[in-house]
């Protein structure tokens, strides 16, 4: 039966695109209607936030917040994606739609990229309000240490990792029987590399220190070289996961 | 039940008896000779100069000598084996994959549990190490680091495992994540060295040259810690393949 999914999808090579588009399109229309995903992601970041209040509330004066805000932004980031990419694939397994976009004659890699481009989206959404919220409730006032034009360059390269990575690891999770307890136990330790290269290239940016530039370029190299190695894995393998 | 014959054996799957236990016996020699060259002939490692000269053994010594330096021959034989093993884990699970036979997934589970082993040995010799180097139990050191998220993942590969029951789905997202761990734990490494974190130095000696003995005891203890590796996942192979003959046994008798 693969070998007839294949070829039919081969015949319909150059429809690929319009397959792609169509999956995007499926997602976009469902999140528009339900509006599920990103309201909860947006709350979720927002009560991380208000969790960081409480655990800077006795920090003192003295204690100066910009030195750790890098951390805690991506801290933020880390757990509201996985809030978004549980949610993403559980809507595929739950109402039947997986097994329907396997039915049809799609190439499983563009199920990969269609799947893993939407969560990139609403990922973005969902940075693009908790970056200027965290900086009105955390940092406001403080001057950035590098230029502002150097701070989107690190959430790119790690969300584009979170993305790819994490529509693999969301793909295993919800097939088991932990679902969504089993995310965060694969999740965090393969994503480790690349929060750490996006804190340090982020931190750079936000304190300036003396040579932040030099760590900030090596920090984002090995950062888009983590993405470059994953990707290719999670492309490669996404194939077998989805298949059994 | 007759005894398997050789040729059975091989068709099963069931390696050899001998070579085990001669493996064995020259793995347990070779980690006992290395142990022995290390806390007696291995000459004591100079560390950082001290206030005034003094007499240590009757030789006069103006810098620190670091006997921690010790583990050094216990410690990076078994961070070598564990890595070698952890290879297993990916390469199994490629010719899985590849082959959706049961036995590899067999075998990369086992290396696993052997990588598993390895990792947490590794963790406690170098963090014995940490101890007595810098006096802190713990210090997030790139390499104290990098096998602190390999056990995690070793273990996020066994708690992945246990949560699916259908045994094809099971083998083929467990082969999956250990090709995804397996490339995840050096780029862990890298990424921790090349980025020094700003409160912590990193006290990365460049290899400064080691001498004959402690080159000899450090390539002995490498060779016999490997042995040892090899022989524990052979055993625990044996020990499995064992027990699925009896399942399928058991099986046939009550189908």
């Amino acid at each position: 039966m693969a070998e007839t999914v294949a070829e039919t999808a081969k015949s319909a090579h150059i429809s690929s695109m319009r397959q792609f588009k169509a999956i995007m399109k499926k997602d976009i229309v469902m999140e528009l209607r339900t509006k599920e995903m990103l309201t909860s992601m947006g709350l979720y970041a927002v009560l991380v936030l208000v969790v960081y209040q409480i655990a800077l509330s006795q920090a003192g004066s003295s204690f100066d917040v910009l030195r750790i805000a890098a951390g805690l932004l991506w801290l933020a980031i880390i757990f509201t994606s996985l809030l978004g990419l549980n949610r993403s694939l559980v809507h595929e397994k739950d109402q039947g739609c997986l097994d329907a976009l396997l039915l049809a004659p799609v190439d499983r890699p563009v199920i990969f990229f269609a799947k893993a481009i939407g969560n990139l989206l609403f990922l973005s959404i969902v940075v693009v309000i908790i970056l200027p919220l965290f900086y009105f409730f955390f940092l406001a006032g403080k001057p950035l240490g590098g230029p502002l034009w150097m701070l989107p360059l690190p959430l790119i390269v790690g969300c584009i990792g979170i993305a790819g990575v994490g529509t693999l690891l969301a793909t295993m999770s919800v097939n088991t029987n932990g679902k969504d307890l089993i995310l965060p136990v694969l999740f965090i330790p393969v994503m480790f590399p690349l929060l750490y290269a996006s804190v340090a290239a982020t931190t750079a940016v936000l304190i300036g220190d003396p040579g932040y530039a030099t760590v900030y370029w090596n920090s984002i190299a090995l950062g888009a070289g983590y993405d470059a190695i994953m990707l290719l894995a999670a492309y490669g393998l996404y194939e077998f996961i989805i298949g059994a | 039940m007759t005894d398997t014959t050789v040729s059975q054996r091989r068709f099963l799957g069931i390696p050899g008896n001998t070579w085990t236990l001669i493996l064995l016996g020259f793995g347990a020699v070779l980690t006992t000779i290395d142990f022995v060259l290390a806390f007696f002939y291995t000459p004591l490692v100079v560390g950082a100069q001290v206030a005034e000269t003094r007499i240590i053994n009757g030789i006069a010594v103006s810098n620190q000598l670091l006997f921690s330096q010790k583990i050094f021959y216990f410690h990076v034989p078994v961070a070598i084996g564990s890595f070698l093993v952890f290879f297993f884990t990916a390469y199994y699970g490629v010719r899985f994959l590849m082959t959706k036979e049961k036995k590899f997934d067999t075998r990369a589970r086992i290396a696993t549990e052997v990588t598993l082993l390895f990792v947490i040995l590794t963790l406690i010799t170098g963090d014995i190490w940490t101890r007595f180097e810098w006096g802190v139990w713990w210090v997030w050191e790139p390499r104290l680091t990098t096998y602190f998220i390999m056990t995690l993942l070793v273990v996020a590969y066994f708690v992945l495992r246990s949560s699916i029951e259908d045994e094809e789905r099971r083998a083929t997202y467990a082969a999956v994540f250990g090709i995804i761990a397996f490339l995840d734990a050096p780029i862990s490494f890298a990424i921790t060295r090349l980025i020094p974190s700003s409160v912590h130095p990193v006290v990365l000696r460049s290899g400064g040259g080691l001498t004959g003995t402690q080159l000899l005891a450090f390539l002995l203890g490498l060779f016999g810690m490997l042995m040892v590796a090899w022989v524990v996942y052979q055993v625990r192979l044996r020990e499995e393949l064992a027990r699925e003959r009896i399942e399928g046994l058991k099986a046939a008798l009550e189908g």
